[in-house]
């Protein structure tokens, strides 16, 4: 494989991430503008305890899961009985306040005679781990996608599970779920918060791929696209997500030659798809009788 | 083999040095292709010998909006590298320099560009 | 006590835009209970048309002002058209998607109109502000302010005066009941996007004349800012995008002067989260939309 193709399917990759955690949000009746801010603290997060204090990526990884989860547990918790576009809005609100708050930041250290560490909109540079550790972009690429499969598959597996099947009910009628005895607030808060650790194990992959991050890559436009993935792919499984963002990404890249012009038959394809299918290319019923057969 | 695997993950990091460089760019005549110079060192040693690819992402959507990577050629002076870019739009860029070879290292640069050239962005 | 007043001034000015920004979010908002993410992008579009004909023909205010305003209306019903008449009876979530991806066609679209990263835009007023005692008042804060009080008052006569706008209100303040009396949505639907973009066009005139700038970033922007005074006003209420846009500006003007802008655009979302998850009785947070 060439190092385009590589780099082109660990964005997709990447991106996934962040797919999968707007689809969380969704199975659990809510929409989210906000899950790029828990892929910026994913990113922050990892990028200075490799960067700055020389901890090994995979704690890094977990550090950021725990920061995204915690992040987006407190976005959630004030927010809980709101629905609908309130409920987005609160996330919105929330993500813009965390966007901010990263051009606020400027923590830097020297280390072997280089400045490293967040300076605010100048952004963050140096987040060198897998180049200092020798990591071949094969490599890399094989690890975003196994911890994305290792996502997709936890998610696929609590979606069959009881616990699913609570959510779910949840997302199509709360007041329903709570009749019945859900603690409604406690299972969302629990949704979101996954959906957290999901978006910022993505964003501390997408730090170190990148080697520099700043606050701007973080701001609203990812967020609408990381909800339009599950939308476009299909609400009616794990795969949607993915399969949104590999056409999202694919199709981009597959149409260089329309240069200047692909956004412009992007975006008229995607306002037709949905025309045609409203819940996605795999949505509920096609995925009802695939599994059928 | 996982103890391996576990042990060079976790292993505490030497900082090495970080590749130093420095980029100009002038238009080359067509719409949006520029010519690029780029100057490689580290440590005060110029990097020479290394396989370079330039590839360029917009600021925002960094995953999505970026330029087919070009592979850079040998320039004359040491630690020169040639690139040509050929950038969709005007405006900011942040041009990805990826260093493989003997030494493995990527350095990002922000330049403005525009019909004159490339200028060093330096924000608020 | 001066710099307050002059922040004031400021903040009503902006604040007046603001207003213009969410009552046309609100209209759409309001009848068809979804929310239109290409808004603002429309809004760009038209701004970018303007300068198009600014640059090329040398036109003034007078004459960019109906381009502006017929290129954001025609955008504004190119999106009623292709992202939410499919999507009437199915899911709001599908038809704001659906404007996200046109969102993406404007943005590429003024791109290719205009390539660069900000052009210049003819000055709503030429020459020094006004000096009243001690204050010194920008003349284009109360253009602003003028303008856009025009145009309530326009919008408030076609709302109040006119079968369409009572036929609007009525779907506003109650769908169902609208629909028994024999108001039918799809018939008002594409007249409303093209008056939500038109009041938007106006505002977006005002901020791109008293910035003397355009950027492509004024789509993302637009939305932002109107959907951000439509809640804090109470989503769905005409009069609460008028007072919300009003208190976004005061509140953005004052900020500014006394914390610098980052912290500016941080207290709004801030406020604006903080009345979401307090619930405030005016915002109607209960009814699930």
């Amino acid at each position: 494989m060439d190092e385009y193709a590589i780099g082109v399917l660990t964005n997709i990759g990447l991106i996934s991430f962040l797919g999968l955690s707007a689809y969380v949000v969704l199975i659990c009746g809510e929409l989210s503008f906000g899950q790029q801010a828990f892929f910026g603290v994913g990113a922050y997060a990892a990028g200075i305890a490799t960067a700055m204090f020389a901890w090994p990526l995979p704690l890094a990884a977990v550090l950021a899961m725990a920061g995204g989860a915690l992040a987006a547990a407190l976005v959630a918790w004030p927010a809980l009985r709101l629905r609908g576009l309130y409920f987005a809005m609160a996330t919105l609100a929330a993500a813009e306040m965390f966007r901010i708050g990263f051009e606020l930041l400027h923590w830097q250290v020297e280390l072997a005679g280089e400045i490293v560490g967040p300076d605010g909109t100048q952004g963050f540079r140096g987040i060198r781990w897998i180049f200092e550790r020798g990591v071949e972009p094969l490599g890399f690429l094989v690890l975003v996608w196994v911890m994305l499969a290792a996502a997709a598959a936890s998610i696929a597996w609590m979606d069959r599970s009881r616990l699913g099947a609570t959510l779910r009910a949840v997302g199509q009628d709360p007041e329903l779920a709570r009749s019945l005895g859900v603690d409604v607030e406690r299972l969302k808060l629990a949704g979101v918060a996954a959906s957290g650790a999901l978006a910022a194990l993505g964003g501390a992959l997408f730090a170190h791929h990148n080697t520099y991050i700043e606050p701007r890559n973080f701001d609203l436009m990812l967020g609408v696209h990381s909800l339009a993935y599950p939308l476009i792919g299909g609400l009616g499984t794990v795969f949607g997500p993915l399969l949104g963002a590999a056409l999202d990404i694919g199709v981009l890249e597959g149409s260089r030659f329309l240069q200047g012009y692909r956004m412009l038959v992007f975006g008229g394809l995607v306002a037709v798809l949905l025309i045609f299918r409203p819940r996605g290319l795999l949505d509920e019923n096609l995925v009802h009788r695939l599994k059928g057969r | 083999m996982k103890l391996l695997l576990i042990s060079v993950l976790l292993a505490p990091l030497t900082v090495l040095a970080q590749t130093r460089a420095d980029m100009q760019c002038k238009p080359a005549g067509k719409d949006l292709i520029y010519d690029c110079v780029i100057r490689l060192a580290r440590g005060d040693q110029p990097l020479e010998g290394a396989q370079v690819t330039v590839g360029a992402d917009m600021p925002s959507m960094p995953m999505a909006h970026n330029v087919k990577p070009v592979k850079a050629r040998p320039g004359s002076g040491p630690g020169e590298y040639l690139a040509r870019l050929d950038l969709e739009m005007p405006g900011e860029w942040a041009v990805k320099v990826r260093i493989s070879g003997k030494v493995r290292d990527q350095v990002v640069l922000h330049r403005h560009f525009d019909e004159r050239g490339a200028r060093p962005v330096r924000r608020k | 006590m001066t710099d307050f007043l002059q922040n004031s001034v400021d903040g009503l000015a902006a604040g007046a835009s603001y207003s213009l920004l969410a009552l046309g979010f609100t209209l759409v908002f309001g009848v068809l209970r979804r929310a239109n993410l290409s808004y603002g992008p429309a809004i760009m579009l038209g701004a970018y048309a303007a300068t198009w004909a600014s640059l090329h023909f040398h036109a003034g205010l007078f004459v960019l002002f109906p381009v502006m305003l017929a290129a954001s209306v025609l955008a504004g019903a190119y999106v009623e058209r292709l992202a939410f008449a499919p999507h009437r009876a199915g899911s709001a979530i599908t038809a704001m998607v659906a404007s996200f991806a046109l969102w993406m066609q404007f943005e590429e679209l003024a791109t290719l109109v205009l390539p660069g990263h900000l052009y210049a835009f003819p000055p709503l007023h030429e020459g020094g502000p006004l000096a009243v005692g001690s204050l010194t008042i920008r003349v284009e804060a109360l253009v602003m302010i003028g303008v856009a009080v025009a145009a309530c008052g326009a919008l408030w006569g076609l709302l109040y005066r006119t079968r369409f706008g009572a036929a609007v209100r009525a779907v506003i303040d109650n769908p169902v009941a609208a629909g028994l009396s024999g108001i039918s949505v799809p018939a008002i639907s594409i007249r409303i996007f093209a008056l939500a973009s038109a009041i938007g066009a106006v505002a977006g005139f005002l901020i791109v004349a008293a910035q003397e700038q355009v950027t492509p970033m004024l789509g993302m922007w637009s939305t932002l800012k109107g959907l951000l005074a439509m809640m804090l006003g109470g989503l769905g209420s005409l009069p609460g995008a008028v007072a919300g846009g009003l208190a976004l500006g005061l509140l953005e003007a004052h900020s500014q002067w006394y914390l610098g802008p980052q912290l500016r655009d941080f207290l709004a979302y801030f406020l604006l989260f903080v009345l979401l998850a307090a619930r405030a009785p005016w915002m109607n947070t209960r009814s699930a939309s």
